[in-house]
């Protein structure tokens, strides 16, 4: 039986700031339909690695293939090509000079080239779904940090992509907003969403992820399915990073 | 260019001197004097009224306030009239130009530093006057020896731009024929009368040089305050802090 | 001293001066107002360009602009640069009130470099990640700039813009040095021939301070209107 198509390949990618050694060697893929959680200690280079996909850190090395697409293509689009790649931000970066429901449509209507009214419906629909529907005309100002990195997942949903990254999503809420947005992420895995997410929550990863991958120090060192990582890491360094994770 | 050389090298110690020795000094001298002079008075009563602006006494606050908002909304030129007009008659005997000058220019920097001595003194952390109040010291001591020493301190850099301002402002003497640099130059252009954009040229490249090399000053000030501030401010975003109100630009 | 009599402005010509006066005065500011915001916003765009010939030159006209007096400005451009124009043009000039063009001229360039300034303040207090993230959707950079930075930066930079306005419209008292027409000139004039000095003294700055407060309201009415709710 053929294997499904991956949605995200990377193939010997390696990146450098000067002489260090960001990215080394990274080869491996997501399935379409699956979920990854990329975890790590800090400076392992897992922000950096999903920040590749959609270019917002160039490689020096290696080809990364997002839905087919050579993502470093010279007759590629970078514009369009990015507006099919969802993208939540650690700080959500909602734009606080437009509403909620703005924010959603602004993508959609100057991309897409959608219709207002088109635009407007979807951006209620989905806001239906992050469970934020009455907040349409408020700003990012007046909404919670659960509330806003909500309205983001909505904002990056707006675009229809087949695949969303997360880079770190819930790191920057207080501890009572976490579960609101984990909640949400959750959902979209079980609705067969395209998943590659930097995150350190591993309740998340244990209930959705498909597999895991430890990075550390720029290379993919551990990857398995989630109860197999969390019980029973192989790697000395996985061990010693889930033991300080659980420590706290 | 040439012509640019022959004029500096003939006419270069009236726009420097003025007729000095031969007559009473003038040119960049007298803006010197003038700027230095007119920043040197006019920080004590800015000082003043920053103190009364932000007094709970209606009797300091309103004066204070007036003058202030006077000053921001009234153009120099007018004012300089006002003080040629009022000063003798004050006095009751004729003022010099450059008295003229020199009061018009005190009152009307006193006002802009006013401001930004107080947004200084404003952005010092509340615990440093609450700290002095709680140890026994007055008003006056708490703003001599603990607030206005930092405040002043962090608005150096900002004084400075205001020194560049005067600079710039007393170029206005020309109009009450104050012996200043402006001056000069224009007798230089009515004796001369062929070469008038060599004579200007050379008037706003001497204004540029003096004013741009106090402004790099200034900014190199700037960053070593704010490093300094770093660890100080509270709350405070670094935007108000620069810019108060803005330098005038005459 | 004589009682102070305001009825003297009301008499003979005095009037139709400082209308005139006024008018000229209101004007000036208006038509050098928008050259100095439209260049403004050019020059501050030329300092974003990766080009170097364009930052290097905004750079010197920025600095150049900010550090020679306004009154030297204008004298460099109506005694100066007008002597180097062709004789043609100098005839035209002069027949068209040359005094105004080369004031507003002066003005609004001398402004502009503030202007561009604010605008360059406001686009770099925008945190970069707005930016990112309008890229990440898609945007192009021109789109992003325009719907997302822009939009941001002009309400922070709208408090200096204000400060600003009120003073180019103070500089075109300066306009009078060279013959213009405008209110303060028109209060010399008036000064000399009726010896009235106070009156039309208080008049003048009474206009004066009146129209700089009322800048000063609008500025604090548009920045109430544009504030970005639950900041």
């Amino acid at each position: 039986m053929t294997p499904p198509p991956s949605m995200i390949r990377f193939e010997n990618v390696n990146k450098w700031y000067g002489d260090y050694h960001a990215l080394d060697d990274i080869d491996a893929h997501i399935a379409k339909g699956e979920v990854v959680v990329v975890c790590g200690p800090s400076g392992s280079g897992k922000s950096t690695l999903i920040r590749t996909v959609n270019r917002l850190e160039e490689i020096q090395k290696g080809k990364i293939y997002f839905d087919g697409q050579d993502v470093h293509a010279p007759s590629l689009d970078l514009n369009k090509f990015r507006s099919h790649v969802g993208f939540v931000f650690q700080s959500f970066n909602l734009f606080p000079h437009l509403s909620v429901a703005e924010n959603i449509m602004l993508a959609p209507t100057l991309v897409l080239k959608q219709s207002k009214t088109q635009a407007k419906d979807e951006a209620a629909r989905l806001l239906a779904r992050v469970g934020l529907a009455p907040k349409a005309d408020a700003y990012p100002g007046q909404l919670s940090g659960g509330q806003q990195q909500r309205v983001a997942i909505a904002r990056a949903l707006a675009m229809n992509p087949p695949a969303m990254l997360f880079d770190e999503p819930t790191s920057a809420l207080d501890p009572e907003m976490v579960g609101e947005v984990l909640q949400v992420m959750k959902s979209l895995a079980r609705d067969g969403m395209t998943m590659m997410c930097v995150t350190h929550e591993m309740g998340f990863a244990r209930e959705v992820a498909d597999r895991v991958w430890f990075m550390d120090q720029g290379r993919i060192v551990e990857t398995g399915d989630p109860e197999s990582f969390f019980s029973n890491p192989q790697t000395d360094r996985a061990q010693k990073f889930l033991s300080d994770l659980r420590s706290h | 260019m040439g012509d640019i050389i022959a004029i500096l090298r003939e006419h270069g110690p009236l726009l420097l001197v003025g007729q000095y020795p031969n007559g009473p000094l003038g040119g960049l001298a007298i803006t010197f004097v003038l700027s230095v002079l007119g920043v040197a008075l006019a920080l004590p009563l800015g000082i003043a009224l920053a103190l009364a602006r932000i007094s709970p006494f209606r009797w300091a606050y309103w004066p204070a306030t007036a003058v202030v908002y006077l000053m921001r909304g009234v153009p120099l030129i007018m004012l300089i009239f006002w003080v040629y007009f009022f000063l003798p008659a004050l006095l009751g005997r004729p003022v010099s130009g450059f008295s003229t000058m020199l009061v018009t220019l005190v009152i009307y920097q006193a006002a802009y530093l006013a401001e930004i001595v107080r947004a200084g003194i404003e952005s010092l952390p509340k615990g440093q006057t609450e700290a002095a109040r709680a140890v026994g010291l007055s008003y006056m001591q708490t703003m001599r020896k603990v607030v206005l020493p930092q405040a002043l301190y962090n608005m150096v850099p900002s004084m400075l731009s205001q020194f560049v301002s005067t600079i710039k402002e007393t170029s206005l003497g020309y109009v009450i024929s104050v012996h200043e640099l402006t001056f000069a130059a224009n007798q230089i252009n009515s004796t001369l009368l062929t070469k008038p954009f060599e004579v200007f040229a050379i008037l706003a490249g001497i204004y540029f040089v003096l004013c741009f090399s106090l402004t790099q000053l200034a900014r190199h000030l700037e960053r070593r305050v704010s490093r300094r501030r770093a660890g100080q401010t509270v709350g405070v975003t670094p935007q108000a802090l620069a810019t108060p109100i803005p330098a005038t630009a005459e | 001293m004589n009682p102070i009599d305001f009825s003297v402005l009301l008499r003979g010509d005095y009037p139709r001066m400082i209308a005139q006066g006024l008018a000229t005065m209101l004007e000036l500011t208006l038509v050098a107002w928008v050259l100095a915001m439209f260049l403004g916003t050019l020059i501050a765009l030329a300092r974003m360009t990766g080009n170097r010939l364009a930052q290097g030159g905004a750079a010197v006209w920025v600095e150049y602009h900010q550090n020679v007096p306004m009154l030297v400005q204008i004298f460099l451009w109506y005694f100066g640069i007008a002597a180097l124009l062709p004789a043609g043009m100098q005839v035209w000039i002069n027949r068209n009130s040359g005094e105004f063009i080369f004031a507003t001229v002066a003005i609004s360039l001398a402004m502009s470099a503030y202007v561009s300034e604010d605008i360059r303040g406001g686009i770099r207090s925008i945190p970069k990640t707005q930016l990112e993230a309008a890229r990440a959707l898609g945007l192009s950079y021109f789109q992003s700039f325009r719907r997302v930075v822009l939009p941001q930066a002009l309400r922070i930079a709208l408090p200096t813009l204000v400060n600003h306005t009120v003073l180019l419209f103070k500089g075109t008292a300066l306009a009078m040095t060279i013959g213009v027409a405008e209110l303060t000139y028109a209060t010399r004039e008036i000064e000399t021939q009726t010896f009235k000095t106070v009156e039309i003294y208080l008049f003048t700055t009474i206009v004066y301070l009146a129209l700089s407060l009322v800048i000063m309201a609008a500025g604090s009415v548009a920045e109430r209107r544009w504030a970005v709710p639950g900041r």
